[in-house]
């Protein structure tokens, strides 16, 4: 049975290394090896810095065996939905969506009303 | 000072100013990235008397950097000084911002500090021994800590403020001429691809174009990318982060 948790912080600069520290729990209690975490870790902190710095974005967390589920949003920046486009992307071009398809396992961006977005990440354990 | 040394100091000098001229002139990137080549050995002994203060000397010296490459952008060919002279003041200006912006990170428990400094080599030590990355919990086994500790200790040594390249300054003189850049660049296609950070990456220090590239294009993991340019894994991953955040920052 996965263990959900929800955490709604602030998206101010301010607010990333408490976010860093939550993740890193989690990660950690999912017994993530030190790749992975640092992996969950940038995917989650380059979202939110694309995202903006004002209001607040609410987190929820799905922790299996060696694997974590992220759902967060709904984010409200429409510039998010192009930067987070997988397809196009040149050969050295350094996108978020590149840095996701990088770091975590596997992304998917919902729309979800009014241009609000929800971004939905998966990390699997490395061997999972 | 001898003839010699005056020739070859002149010599230097003129080399600067072709370089410079081909940069704001031409915009020959080329010539900027000669320029920073040159003057890197100035950024180090600049970063040298800020070491010892709880941030790692290689992170100083790429503050330091950034510091430079805003002295060779809004350097004036017109003006009769030296680069080295104008870009001294901007690369301990920017070194001191960053102590000053990073003033909570420097005020951590030394114990933590000194957890942070132990951890990095514990990580590449359990990765070689196992084969495979090591969780919080075996880093704080090794170091006979609690994994709450291990994951502070990160944190002391990863936060990195997207702020702190850029914010602080009053001054208008003082702005950062990579930001104006950045700003043209995002009004001129914002909408179309926002978060695009080719366009600066060609900013970067080589060593970290090198990283991210690695990371970014090839896939490389941390071990490996540690391995193959001779930096411990937490300083790789500190080192994305940071460049990362700057890129990021050009763009606003």
């Amino acid at each position: 049975m996965p263990e959900q948790i929800t955490l709604e912080a602030p998206l101010d600069d301010d607010f990333q290394p408490v976010v860093r520290l939550i993740v890193g729990g989690i990660a950690t209690h999912a017994a993530f090896g030190f790749d992975d975490l640092d992996d969950l870790q940038l995917a989650i902190e380059r979202l939110l810095a694309e995202a903006g710095a004002d209001g607040r974005v609410a987190l929820s967390f799905e922790v299996r065996p060696g694997a974590i589920g992220v759902r967060i949003g709904p984010l409200h920046d429409v510039g998010l939905v192009e930067a987070l486009k997988s397809d196009g992307i040149l050969p050295g071009g350094l996108t978020l969506a590149r840095i996701l398809q990088t770091v975590v396992s596997s992304f998917a961006v919902e729309v979800v009303g009014d241009g609000d977005i929800v971004v939905r990440l998966e990390k699997l354990a490395e061997g999972s | 000072m001898s003839d010699t040394g005056e020739a070859a100091r002149s010599r230097s000098r003129s080399e600067d100013r072709e370089l410079l001229r081909r940069l704001h002139e031409e915009g020959d990137i080329g010539a900027r990235e000669r320029l920073v080549q040159r003057h890197l050995p100035l950024v180090r002994a600049l970063a040298r008397r800020y070491a010892g203060r709880g941030e790692p000397l290689e992170d100083i010296e790429q503050v330091g950097a950034i510091g430079l490459l805003k002295a060779i952008d809004r350097f004036d060919p017109g003006r009769d000084v030296a680069l080295a002279t104008y870009a001294t003041p901007n690369v301990v200006g920017e070194i001191k911002r960053h102590f000053r912006d990073k003033g909570w990170a420097i005020r951590v428990p030394r114990a933590l500090q000194e957890l942070n400094a132990r951890m990095s080599l514990t990580i590449d030590r359990l990765t070689s021994r196992r084969g495979r990355s090591p969780s919080i919990t075996e880093i704080a086994d090794e170091l006979k800590t609690t994994p709450e500790q291990v994951l502070e200790a990160l944190e002391v040594g990863s936060a990195y403020s997207t702020l702190s390249l850029s914010i602080g300054s009053t001054n208008e003189d003082d702005a950062d001429p990579l930001e104006s850049i950045g700003e043209e660049d995002a009004h001129f296609e914002q909408s179309d691809d926002r978060a695009a950070l080719e366009p600066v990456l060609a900013r970067l220090p080589e060593r970290e174009r090198e990283i991210l590239s690695l990371r970014f294009e090839e896939g490389l993991p941390q071990t490996q990318i540690a391995e193959q340019v001779g930096l411990s894994q937490m300083h790789v991953s500190r080192l994305i982060r940071k460049s990362l955040s700057a890129m990021r920052e050009d763009l606003r």
